[in-house]
């Protein structure tokens, strides 16, 4: 586990009864058979998509 | 969980400040800015901090804070937070007022210290929520719309079950995608775009340059047929060159056979030789040793130059009509399709348009004759296309059936020679005759003097054999040297049978490389990284890395969907079809979401109606219901107050009526805080004796007495 898979916000999200927690689950289910490069792409694509999540709240709000 | 009450100081409009509530249905009414929606964002805010203080902090005061408590079997929940410091104070007891659990620290809105992962950690744990976002598009319920429009209502379930109370995960995903295709057009869930992207311009630009680098990385398609091609053919050769092998195996056994008959006796044997069968010359021993050296047979037939001259004919005839079987399967894969499906929806589009014209009795004529004429063009159209289409296919049909009778002819060619080479102890398989070719090529002259002296030597002694009777009587010499030849013989097929095993297993391994690099060519494609030797072969890099991030994220985001919709959809559409089967009476069995958060209701046993089928209040009905099951799929027994914000504000009586109704059925399994402006309200409060919290919009709170929880009901009575 590196960085954002490893970190407790992430296992905060991965509780939710959401798509967003479903999303973080599922991530966290991959990167434990990934292999070194997978992982890093998965962290990136993570990174991304909460960060999308994120951002449009930011721009609602 | 209920929230028993809510402190403020220096909060908004309230100076200091305690508002109490009730299980069950609260009714927090007072006129517009009398502070109800201060008094519903104060929760949020101290639970999880604020952004916007200055809405919260009195102009001149550096102060402002709120604590709230919370109430459940057995213990108490008390969180506080200074707005301005975002120090937080939470504390949980017992009945006994022992302390649970307790924490300190400075907590600010999307703080990531240790301490924040503390406060979140606990509230998780004692609340079941810890993300705003989360808490909003839960508990949270704002302004209601005077109505919903086309998709407007599924969006905004869309967003509810991202998680979050505005992002709709439909509009992360479409721009993702978006991004990626600005990037690249290729397309790994469907028909690549037409037009180029920066991508493949600058894989352009490093191939006029020249490289290796400039190959694309993602063209898998590309990339994945050029392989399936090389496999396709392989199998074709392997196959050949199987049945090749096999011949070979046979011929080695009939002439082990031959040579076992002839050493085993002494017996003379009437043989049936072929007409062209040369027959060893008495003299040419030595000149068959040299042709031996040379790689040739011992004994080669006169007819072997133009049997070899006509293999390569055949083979150059098999090679070239490859081309146009590919240029064929190519014309056959472009021969356009009949979009039927996308026509026949045109033509059902246009028969509702005049079944809506009937029913709504408008200009039925015109638009029936149009939409007939619209109708008849398409399907004109389309059966024109398909004419066209079956006409192109029979084209390339007859064509195929050409090539194939021309190959058939070839390959039965290939056949007699083969029979023949094999009678006249010649290899048989394509490698070996273009060997020879070249052989007979260097040593036309040991041939030339093989035949000539061969003649001789036929004309002397053995001339008998080429007499009338056409029959061989061999005798013991002659049987001897017989044997020799297929032993020798023999043992040069068997050399020469290894070297084609060892050429068919070298096949068969590339074959299974090829089969392999196929199978793992995204995962290699994807691995793929170049040394930047200048700024293309940079920027080529750092799009591919984001290309492959995007396409993760597109995959792990529809994924997740899939997956909420499969382990989520039914618990939910059952909660909110109870709820709405109660404020209906019965009247609805069901309601359902789809794969894009659309609602529709079971109208009758087998009918499914969208929501945009019914009235405004039901489809009000339709809303609350889904979003209080949402509320009560989530909470997982730590129910938090279900929190109303004025939602009703732009319903009429009739409409307001049906969502009141099912607010109450909400209340009654934990507790519901409705903000109003509605006087009207407070006699509907009065009747069904709920806790009212009226707010002057004079004085900061007209708060009710301290233990008496009829004053709210009193005061509007």
């Amino acid at each position: 586990m590196i960085n954002l898979l490893g970190s407790v916000e992430v296992e905060a999200l991965a509780r939710e009864e959401s798509v967003r927690g479903v999303l973080v689950r599922m991530a966290l289910n991959q990167a434990e058979q990934a292999d070194r490069e997978e992982l890093v792409l998965l962290e990136k694509a993570l990174e991304l998509l909460l960060s999308r999540f994120q951002a449009l709240e930011d721009d609602a709000s | 969980m209920i929230l028993r009450s809510i402190e403020l100081e220096n909060f908004g409009r309230f100076r200091s400040q305690t508002v109490e509530f009730r299980r069950g249905m609260n009714l927090v009414i007072g006129p517009n800015e009398a502070g109800k929606s201060t008094l519903a964002e104060a929760v949020p805010a101290v639970l999880f901090g604020s952004d916007r203080l200055e809405k919260f902090k009195p102009w001149g005061r550096n102060a402002c804070s709120a604590a709230l408590f919370f109430e459940g079997r057995g213990r108490t929940i008390q969180v506080k937070r200074n707005l301005v410091t975002d120090d937080v104070e939470l504390v949980e007891k017992d009945d006994l007022y022992h302390v649970l659990s307790q924490f300190s620290g400075k907590v600010p809105l999307r703080g990531r210290s240790a301490a924040s992962r503390e406060y979140r950690d606990l509230l998780e744990s004692l609340l079941g929520v810890s993300d705003e976002g989360l808490f909003r598009a839960t508990y949270f319920f704002g302004h209601h719309p005077q109505e919903w429009n086309g998709d407007e209502l599924a969006q905004k379930l869309r967003s509810l079950v991202s998680g979050t109370a505005e992002t709709d995960y439909a509009e992360i995903l479409d721009g993702l995608l978006e991004e990626h295709f600005a990037l690249t057009r290729s397309n790994p869930w469907g028909r690549d775009k037409q037009r180029d992207r920066e991508y493949e311009e600058v894989c352009q630009q490093l191939a006029q340059q020249g490289g290796a680098e400039a190959v694309p990385v993602f063209v898998e398609l590309d990339n994945n047929a050029e392989l399936a091609g090389q496999i396709e053919q392989l199998t074709g050769e392997l196959d050949h060159d199987r049945q090749e092998y096999a011949k070979g195996l046979r011929y080695i056994e009939r002439v082990r056979r031959q040579a076992e008959e002839s050493s085993g006796t002494v017996t003379p044997v009437v043989a049936s030789p072929p007409p062209s069968r040369p027959v060893p010359p008495a003299n040419t021993g030595s000149l068959s040793e040299q042709l031996v050296a040379a790689g040739l047979p011992k004994n080669p037939p006169r007819e072997l130059p133009e049997m070899l001259s006509e293999a390569a004919e055949i083979r150059q005839e098999l090679a070239t009509l490859q081309q146009p079987y590919a240029a064929l399967g190519n014309r056959e894969k472009h021969v356009p399709k009949v979009p039927w499906l996308v026509l026949s929806s045109l033509v059902a589009v246009l028969l509702v348009v005049v079944a809506v014209a009937w029913w709504q009795d408008f200009q039925l004529l015109w638009i029936a004759v149009a939409a007939a004429l619209c109708s008849g063009m398409l399907l004109g159209w389309g059966g024109w296309r398909h004419v066209a289409r079956n006409k192109a296919l029979a084209e390339c049909l007859k064509e195929r059936n050409r090539l194939d009778q021309k190959k058939h002819t070839a390959q039965q060619r290939q056949a007699d020679l083969s029979e023949r080479c094999e009678f006249l102890g010649l290899p048989s398989s394509a490698i070996d005759l273009v060997r020879l070719q070249k052989q007979v090529a260097a040593h036309r002259d040991l041939l030339a003097n093989f035949w000539s002296g061969g003649e001789a030597a036929v004309d002397g002694p053995g001339s008998s054999a080429q007499g009338g009777t056409g029959a061989v009587v061999s005798d013991v010499p002659s049987a001897s040297l017989d044997a020799n030849l297929a032993g020798e013989e023999l043992a040069k097929l068997e050399t020469r049978m290894a070297e084609f095993e060892a050429d068919l297993k070298r096949k068969e391994e590339r074959l299974q490389d090829l089969a392999r690099q196929l199978a793992e060519a995204p995962a290699e494609s994807s691995r793929q990284a170049v040394t930047p030797a200048s700024k293309l072969f940079a920027r080529k890099r750092d799009l591919e890395g984001r290309i492959a991030v995007l396409r993760k994220a597109v995959n792990l985001l529809a994924e997740a969907v899939d997956e909420f919709g499969k382990s989520h959809l039914v618990h939910l559409n059952d909660e909110a079809g109870k709820l709405f089967g109660k404020i209906t009476g019965g009247r609805y069995a069901a309601l359902k979401l789809d794969e894009n958060m659309t609602p529709s209701v079971q109208v009758d046993s087998r009918r499914w109606m969208s929501f945009d089928h019914f009235s405004r209040g039901t489809v009000d009905a339709i809303y609350l219901a889904l979003r209080i099951a949402l509320a009560k799929v989530r909470n997982d027994g730590r129910s938090l107050p279900l929190m109303l914000d004025d939602p009703f504000v732009h319903l009429d009586q009739k409409r307001l009526a049906t969502a009141l109704n099912l607010v109450d059925l909400a209340a009654a399994d934990g507790q519901l805080i409705l903000f109003s402006h509605n006087m009207e309200l407070g006699k509907r409060a009065a009747r069904e004796r709920w806790h009212v919290v009226p707010l002057d919009g004079d004085s900061a709170v007209a708060s009710p007495e301290e233990g008496d929880e009829h004053v709210g009901q009193l005061h509007l009575l």
